[in-house]
This record gives C-alpha cells, sequence and structure tokens, in this order.
C-alpha cells in the first residue's frame, strides 16, 4: 500500500507506526471488555457455588472423573495428533504457569481474594481448553454424535420444563378442548390433504381448527367433567409428539423401529407421570420432560444407529453421567470435604425466605419464563408486521413515502427512549386505562414487548431490506402476487435476520427492572402467578431486593446464585432462538 | 418441533398410531377425572389443599422497604401455613405505597416506616379508602461512622443536628473541638424514604437536613460508603447494622441523659431516644372484611411479639405484650367494622 504516496519524486515512504498502534488500540479496547467481564462471571460463579471453599482434593476429584475422560472424548473425537500436543501443552504448560504467576502475584503484590490457584487454573486455562476442544471434537463424527445427544437430552429437558410452566397459567381444560376439538381435526385435515393431495380438505383446516377452538372456550364451563391434568398432557402433548417423533423414524427405519423409537419414551414418560403423582412431585411436568427430551432422544439415537457412524459418539451422555457419580462416590468415600452451593435444587424449586440458606427464586423464575414467552410472541408478531408493511407495502415516493420517513425516524428514536418512561406508559395505558391490572404478568409483557418493539422493527426492517431485490423481480415475473411474494421469498430470506433482532431484543427485556418497578410488578412473591391477570415478581426485580438485605450471605451468596440462573435461563433462551436461525438459515 | 416432516408417511403407520392414541384416550376417560371447577391448581397439587380449604385468595402489600423484611418472613410463615392464599410485597417506600397504591385501592396493606401524613390522608379519603393503624414493631436508627474512627463514640442529639441541618458543619472540629480538622462525609436516606422523614422529625425539626449528602434508598450503599473513609458519618435502619456488627461502629446517642448505645434492649426499654420509632401497617378497613385478609392480620399481630422472629432474623425490636393486645383490639375493631 506504499505504492500510495507516490509522488514526483518517486516513491515516497509511509510509516506503519500508526496501522500498528491502531492494531493494538483495537485489541486492546476487546480484551479489556472481555477480561472484565469474564473477571466478574468468575466471582460470581465462585460465590453462587461456594467454589471458594472448595478443598483441593474436591476439585482434583472432579477434574480427574469428569473433566479428563470429557477431554479425552474430544481429543478421540478430533483425532488429530497435532490437536492433542496442542491441548495437553496448553493444560500441562497452563498448570506450572498459572501456579507460578498467581503465587507470585499474592506474595510479591496483592493478596486475590476468593480465590487460590487451582481455581485460577480451571477458569484460566481448564475452562478455555475444554471449550475449545468441545468445538473440535464436534467436528468429528463421535463427537458430533455425542454433543449432537447431549445436546437433545438438555435442550429437551429444557423444553419440558418451559412448557410445563406455562401451563401454569393457562388453564389446562381450554387447552384440552382447544386441541380436542380445533388442533386435532385441523392437522388431520391438513395432512390428508397433503398425502391425498386433496386440496379442499388443506383448506378446510383452519376454518375447522377456528370452530374448534370457539367451541372450546363456550364449552369449557358447561362440560362437568375431565380427565385429570395428567392425562391431559399425556393425551394433548406427549402422545402428539411421540407421534410426530414415531413417523420421522419410520420414514427410514420402517414400522417396528418406529413405534419402539416412540412407544418406548412415552411408556417411560407414562409410568414416570403416575410414578410422580404417588411420590408427590408435580406430574404433567416429569411427564412432559421426560417426553420431550425421550422422543428426540430416541429419534435421533435410531438415526445414528443407522448411519452407524460415530456410534461410540452416544457413549458421551453416559461418560459425564458416570464422572458425576464416580466423583461422588470418592468424595463420600473419602470424606472429601465438599463445597455447599447456594445455587441447588432448592434454589431453583423453592420460594424466597428470610434465612439465606432457605431463600429460593421458583416463584420468580416462573414469573419470568411466561413474561418473556408472552413478550416474545407479541414483539415478534407486532414487529415482523410492522417491518413487513413499512418496507414492502408502503411505496417510497410522494406523500406517503414521506409519511413512511417521519414513521422510521420516530421508531428510531422512540428506541433510545429510556425504559422508565415504558413503564410509565404501561401503567397509564395498558394497567389503569385499559384495566388489565397493576403488576400483572400481562401488563408486564404488553409494556415489555413496547420497550423492545423498535428495536425488533429495526433489525427486521433490516432484514428485510437485506434481502435482494432481484428475488423480489423474480418472483414477480413468475406472476405471484405481493402476498405470496413475501410469503415465499421475503420472509424465509429475512428470517434469520429477524430471528437474531429479536434474540437480542429479549434478552434485554428479561433483565429489565425499571418498567416492572413502574407497572407496581410485586418485589417478592410466595407462590408462582396462577393467571395472566394474577401478580407476580420477576428475577431482576426479586435479585435486586435481595442485594439490599443486611444479611451478608443474602448480598453475595443468594444474590450470586440468582444471577447465575437468570444466565442460565437467558443463555437457553438464546440457543433455542440460535438453534431457530440456524435452521430457517439451512432451510433457504 | 420435528412434527412438519410427517407429511409422506404409510398408511399403516397412521393407523396404528390412531390407534394408540384411542388407547390412550379411553385411558383418559377410564382413568381419574376433575370436575370443571377443580381445576385451580394446574399443576396436579389438587390434593394439596386440604386442610386449610377456607382460606384462598391474594393478598397485595406495598410500601416501606424498612419494614419490607419483616413483612416478608411474616409472610414466609402465613403462605406455608395457607397454600391457597397468594400473596405479594412490594418494597416501594412509605410514601410512594401510600400514594401509588393504597390510597387508589390497589392494594390491601401498606407498611410505613412513619405515620401516615396529612396529604395521604386525603388521597385515601378522595378515594374512600379507609384504614387501621396497627405498630409492627420499633426500629432504633442508628448512627454509624467508620471502625477505625476510635476519636468519636457518642453525639449529642445537639451535635448530630449540626452535622446534618439543613446549614450543616463542614469539617468535623466544628462539631466538637477535640474531633480532627477533616471534611465530614455524609451519607444518609433519601427524601423518599421514610426514614428520612423520621430523622427530621425527630432530631432536626425546623432546621431542616442538608443536602450535601450521598442520600440512597439502600443500606448497603450507606455502608459502603461509611466503611471507605474514616472521616464518614451516616444512619439508617438498625437491621443492617445488628446483621454486621463488625463491619461499622454505631454510635451512643446522648438525650441529655448521657449516651446511650443502640440496642434490642435500650429501644425497647426506650432509653434510646429521640432515635427509636415505630414502624407501622395499614390494613384496609374493606380489605379486612374478606377472611383470609383478616385472618392475616391477626397473624401478623400476634407474631410481633416472636422475638426469633422479630429480632433474631429481621434485627427489629419486638412489641411488648401491652402494645400487641392494644393493637389486637383495634384490629378486632376493624375486622367487625368490615364484616359486621
Amino acid at each position: 500500500m506504499a505504492t500510495d504516496n507516490a509522488n514526483a519524486d518517486g516513491f515516497g515512504e509511509v510509516s506503519r507506526v500508526r496501522g500498528i498502534a491502531f492494531e493494538y488500540l483495537s485489541l486492546g479496547a476487546s480484551v479489556f471488555g472481555l477480561v472484565a467481564l469474564g473477571v466478574l462471571l468468575v466471582y460470581v460463579a465462585i460465590d453462587a457455588f461456594d467454589l471458594s471453599n472448595a478443598s483441593p482434593e474436591w476439585l482434583l476429584t472432579y477434574f480427574v472423573t469428569l473433566v479428563v475422560p470429557f477431554l479425552a472424548f474430544c481429543l478421540y473425537s478430533a483425532d488429530d495428533p497435532a490437536v492433542t500436543r496442542r491441548a495437553l501443552g496448553a493444560l500441562g504448560g497452563g498448570l506450572v504457569a498459572v501456579a507460578v504467576v498467581f503465587t507470585a502475584i499474592e506474595s510479591l503484590l496483592v493478596p486475590i481474594p476468593r480465590l487460590n490457584w487451582q481455581l485460577a487454573y480451571l477458569f484460566v486455562v481448564a475452562a478455555p481448553v475444554a471449550a475449545y476442544l468441545t468445538y473440535v471434537g464436534s467436528n468429528g463424527r463421535p463427537g458430533a454424535v455425542g454433543f449432537g445427544l447431549l445436546g437433545r437430552l438438555v435442550g429437551g429437558a429444557a423444553l419440558g420444563l418451559a412448557v410445563g410452566t406455562l401451563f401454569l397459567v393457562f388453564d389446562s381444560l381450554v387447552w384440552f378442548l382447544a386441541y380436542t376439538l380445533g388442533v386435532l381435526p385441523a392437522v388431520g385435515l391438513y395432512a390428508y390433504g397433503r398425502v391425498r393431495e386433496a386440496s379442499r380438505a388443506r383448506t378446510a383446516a383452519l376454518p375447522v381448527g377456528f370452530l374448534g377452538l370457539v367451541a372450546a372456550v363456550v364449552l369449557r364451563d358447561v362440560i362437568p367433567t375431565y380427565p385429570s391434568d395428567l392425562l391431559i398432557y399425556l393425551w394433548t402433548i406427549a402422545v402428539p409428539i411421540a407421534v410426530a417423533g414415531g413417523l420421522v423414524v419410520a420414514d427410514r427405519r420402517g414400522r417396528t423401529v418406529a413405534a419402539v423409537a416412540a412407544g418406548l419414551p412415552l411408556a417411560v414418560a407414562t409410568a414416570g407421570g403416575f410414578w410422580a403423582t404417588g411420590a408427590g412431585l408435580p406430574a404433567p411436568t416429569v411427564l412432559l420432560v421426560l417426553v420431550t427430551t425421550g422422543v428426540p432422544t430416541a429419534v435421533y439415537v435410531s438415526r445414528v444407529v443407522d448411519v452407524g457412524e460415530g456410534v461410540v459418539g452416544l457413549a458421551l451422555p453416559f461418560l459425564i453421567a458416570g464422572g458425576v457419580v464416580v466423583g461422588a462416590l470418592v468424595v463420600e468415600a473419602w470424606g472429601v470435604p465438599a463445597p455447599d452451593p447456594w445455587l441447588d435444587a432448592g434454589f431453583v424449586t423453592e420460594a424466597p425466605s428470610r434465612t439465606p440458606a432457605n431463600a429460593g427464586l421458583y416463584p420468580a423464575i416462573v414469573g419470568s419464563v411466561i413474561i418473556i414467552a408472552l413478550v416474545a410472541v407479541l414483539s415478534f408478531l407486532l414487529g415482523v408486521g410492522t417491518s413487513v408493511f413499512l418496507e414492502e407495502y408502503t411505496p417510497g415516493t410522494g406523500p406517503i413515502g414521506t409519511l413512511t420517513r417521519i414513521l422510521q425516524v420516530n421508531i428510531a428514536n422512540l428506541a433510545a427512549v429510556p425504559s422508565v418512561v415504558y413503564g410509565l406508559l404501561g401503567l397509564g395505558l395498558f394497567a389503569n386505562l385499559l384495566g388489565l391490572g397493576i403488576g400483572t404478568a400481562v401488563t408486564a409483557a404488553l409494556t415489555l414487548s413496547l420497550l423492545i418493539l423498535p428495536i425488533t422493527i429495526i433489525s427486521a426492517q433490516e432484514a428485510i431490506r437485506s434481502v435482494p431485490d432481484d428475488l423480489r423481480r423474480g418472483s414477480d415475473a413468475m406472476g405471484a402476487t405481493r402476498w405470496q411474494t413475501t410469503k415465499n421469498v421475503v420472509l424465509p430470506e429475512a428470517m434469520p435476520g429477524i430471528l437474531t433482532g429479536t434474540i437480542l431484543a429479549l434478552g434485554r427485556a428479561i433483565g429489565e427492572t425499571a418498567p416492572l418497578i413502574m407497572i407496581g410488578a410485586a418485589t417478592t412473591v410466595f407462590n408462582p402467578p396462577s393467571s395472566l391477570f394474577s401478580r407476580f415478581s420477576a428475577m431482576p426485580m426479586q435479585i435486586y431486593t435481595w442485594a439490599g438485605f443486611p444479611q451478608a450471605d443474602f448480598r453475595y451468596g443468594v444474590v450470586a446464585a440468582g444471577v447465575i440462573t437468570l444466565l442460565i435461563i437467558l443463555v437457553g433462551m438464546n440457543g433455542t432462538a440460535i438453534l431457530l436461525r440456524n435452521r430457517a438459515e439451512r432451510g433457504s | 418441533m420435528a412434527s412438519s416432516h410427517d407429511a409422506d408417511a404409510t398408511g399403516i403407520t397412521r393407523r396404528k398410531s390412531l390407534a394408540a392414541l384411542a388407547g390412550a384416550g379411553a385411558l383418559g376417560l377410564a382413568g381419574c377425572t376433575q370436575s370443571s371447577d377443580g381445576s385451580d391448581g394446574g399443576d396436579g397439587s389438587d390434593g394439596g389443599d386440604g386442610s386449610d380449604g377456607e382460606l384462598s385468595g391474594p393478598i397485595n402489600i406495598a410500601g416501606s422497604s424498612t419494614v419490607f423484611p419483616l413483612m416478608s418472613a411474616v409472610m414466609e410463615d402465613f403462605a406455608a401455613q395457607h397454600p391457597g392464599v397468594d400473596p405479594d410485597i412490594s418494597s416501594t417506600g412509605s410514601g410512594g405505597g401510600f400514594s401509588n397504591f393504597f390510597c387508589t385501592g390497589d392494594t390491601d396493606f401498606n407498611n410505613a416506616s412513619r405515620p401516615i401524613q396529612p396529604e395521604e390522608e386525603e388521597l385515601c379519603a378522595e378515594n374512600g379508602v379507609e384504614y387501621v393503624e396497627l405498630v409492627a414493631a420499633t426500629d432504633a436508627l442508628t448512627v454509624v461512622v467508620n471502625p477505625d474512627a476510635d476519636w468519636i463514640d457518642s453525639l449529642t442529639t445537639e451535635e448530630l443536628a449540626q452535622i446534618w441541618e439543613s446549614d450543616p458543619a463542614q469539617t468535623w472540629d466544628e462539631v466538637r473541638d477535640e474531633f480532627p480538622n477533616e471534611e465530614i462525609e455524609r451519607f444518609g436516606a433519601a427524601d423518599t424514604s421514610g426514614t428520612y422523614d423520621y430523622f427530621i422529625e425527630s432530631t432536626l425539626g425546623e432546621r431542616g437536613h442538608t443536602s450535601d449528602y450521598q442520600a440512597t434508598e439502600q443500606d448497603n450503599t450507606i455502608a459502603q460508603g461509611v466503611s471507605g473513609s474514616e472521616y464518614a458519618i451516616g444512619y439508617f435502619g438498625f437491621a443492617y447494622y445488628f446483621q454486621n456488627p463488625d463491619q461499622l461502629k454505631a454510635l451512643g446517642i446522648d438525650d441529655g441523659d448521657g449516651p446511650v448505645e443502640p440496642s434490642l434492649e435500650t429501644a425497647s426499654s426506650g432509653e434510646y431516644t429521640p432515635l427509636s420509632r415505630p414502624l407501622f401497617t395499614y390494613p384496609s378497613i374493606e380489605s379486612l372484611g374478606e377472611e383470609h385478609i383478616a385472618e392475616f392480620a391477626r397473624y401478623f399481630v400476634e407474631q410481633t411479639t416472636d422475638e426469633d422472629l422479630v429480632a433474631g432474623d429481621v434485627g427489629y425490636v419486638p412489641a411488648t405484650e401491652e402494645t400487641q393486645e392494644e393493637q389486637m383490639s383495634i384490629l378486632e375493631d376493624a375486622i367487625e367494622q368490615a364484616q359486621g
């Protein structure tokens, strides 16, 4: 590039100092932010899991039984001597380096609170190496199979829990009738129409479904007797999922395998549901979790076995579960002192308490999940609707075009309005004027949807705008109407971008506190919301309250556990959206 | 998620699946059923609310952040005994709770760390909200300094007023000659807080509260500020100091009879003047007409003498037996008025 500066006297010289300085400045900027965030998360994790009290023996035990086999699996899957050398070098060299540097800092400069060199090694060396190896390992066939299976187990369980949570506020009896009278006949008609090429059956599906829904609402209070909740979930959710899974398997493997792959998890789930009733657990949730985990797992296993490659990867979940069990046994047998984590089963299943040890986040978790689910649906529909209209249906010129541009500028400005103002709007409009109630879940969901609406609209518009005009003109040339072009060309093409924008916006919504305070959301509730119109609390509200409690255990341990729970749910939510996006990208 | 791929399945599989569906349906009809109004549980916990079936319904509480820990501790036990009751508690500050929620008829109780004020009474009257005043516990406003400040152990009420009045002393030696010539750093309650109102009422009076201080609703922030500087001073409710006695140093307050340090004993005996203050909760009379709310109000008054809960877990001074009886009779009159 030095030739750019050529002048009459020949080639001049350009100093490279500025370029190099710029490169390192930008490196510094990125490292600063990431390191600061990393340190914060490490400390929050240490507090939440009480790792500062973990003895070196305890860490070593689980490192040997859990981390080492996992890394070995990844290395086996990667099957690359260079990667193995690099990983072992990093693990070994890192051990020495961290121990020396940590001890040197502690003895020469400042004592580092709540950390020891073993923990530092875990976070600074072992975690990044594990992440790298997970990435490399998942490129190999056994690794891909192992992580695919693991993903279905974890994702299925999360999905089951989420659906179970949503049904806490939705009337299961209406859903039962709506499914039986509306959804099932409509899906049946549609499938029949697809298979038999009968277009009339397909057109009839929508009105039939709608009639069924109306009938369900009307009949809800007329019918005196209903099946128990467990049977409702079995009939409306578990059986359809199993049937869908069976159909997928039947495509490849034939009926017998399909019946086993669908029937076995269904039977296990049903048995689990009835057992849970006896054991006093929430039976429908147990049933849902078992079905949403079991069926996809069975389908996946049958496909892997069918393809016949990387079958050994199926052992990964057993490797991890075995590592946990062996580690626990060793810890128990040798009496190694174990840390007492704040984030445990009780924390996510119990109500808040005045004692830190009994404090739980369950009602707030349910509140947040329900609100975020509603916000996702509302803001997606409103955002996509608005952006499609603005991009596809309004002309760019003339008075309407000017109006659209004014609208655009205002939407962009709304994105910068502080969230407290949206809280006031929610209080005035939804809570008081429309009478949806102060501090109810539906008021909160509508308020938060408005809050993130500008972001969803702008990002969806960007995505729609980035669809090449050639595609639209091509579709027009084939004689497609504008609606057909939008439905078949523009939206599928723009969907990944739209979903990315929605993910970012939802991440903001789940952490919002100010608008919730304004609409009068409760600080503490002891029961999860039982309907959309009951008062609720959300995770950020409860965490903020704990941070103000006088007891130190609340301010450090319980708050940290709450933050980690919030992060896990956020990551789970984003993960789902990213999966949907990747699927949309592959489809187009 | 995978259900969209079922289009080209073969007929027999579908028939088989339909048979399976029919089987499950028959099982559903033959098996356990529920009636259309018994669906409130929604989570299979239908059998759980047999014992105290009569009590159910929401209880909405807002108000003081000082009373919040006490109210939520009592509610925790009440909610555990009555699973049908659906309580929620918001920490909005005494004034915020009265003007935004209680006097507009949106909450059943409002907690307050000072008595209701005239303009709030007017607002309630405008909206036809009647209430009774119940004393919940006693708090001892605690004045704290840095634990390294060994030059100070107590202040007279006059000296305290000099530090916090609207035209305050700038350095410590202006307050008392033997104090160091260092600037005073003040950390106190924000003006939305009942603690702020009570501090003015008890020590400053007409002299007004200085605006030259770090104002916050969070005791935590005050504690952090005071422990950060040897020449800082702050005040907040007793609970924070009670739970973290080593982090800060509480000053004795001399109201003319020698310095008295804040403690559960001195506050309950009435020696710790003028900074010990009653904490209140205001139930709405209309709400007391509902049986579960009346029952909770009774339970709350009963619990105000519980030493383990009020003093041990929360850090306030429990009510005496006489106060409790007095409050109970006020409450019973109100309940009678509401239900009779």
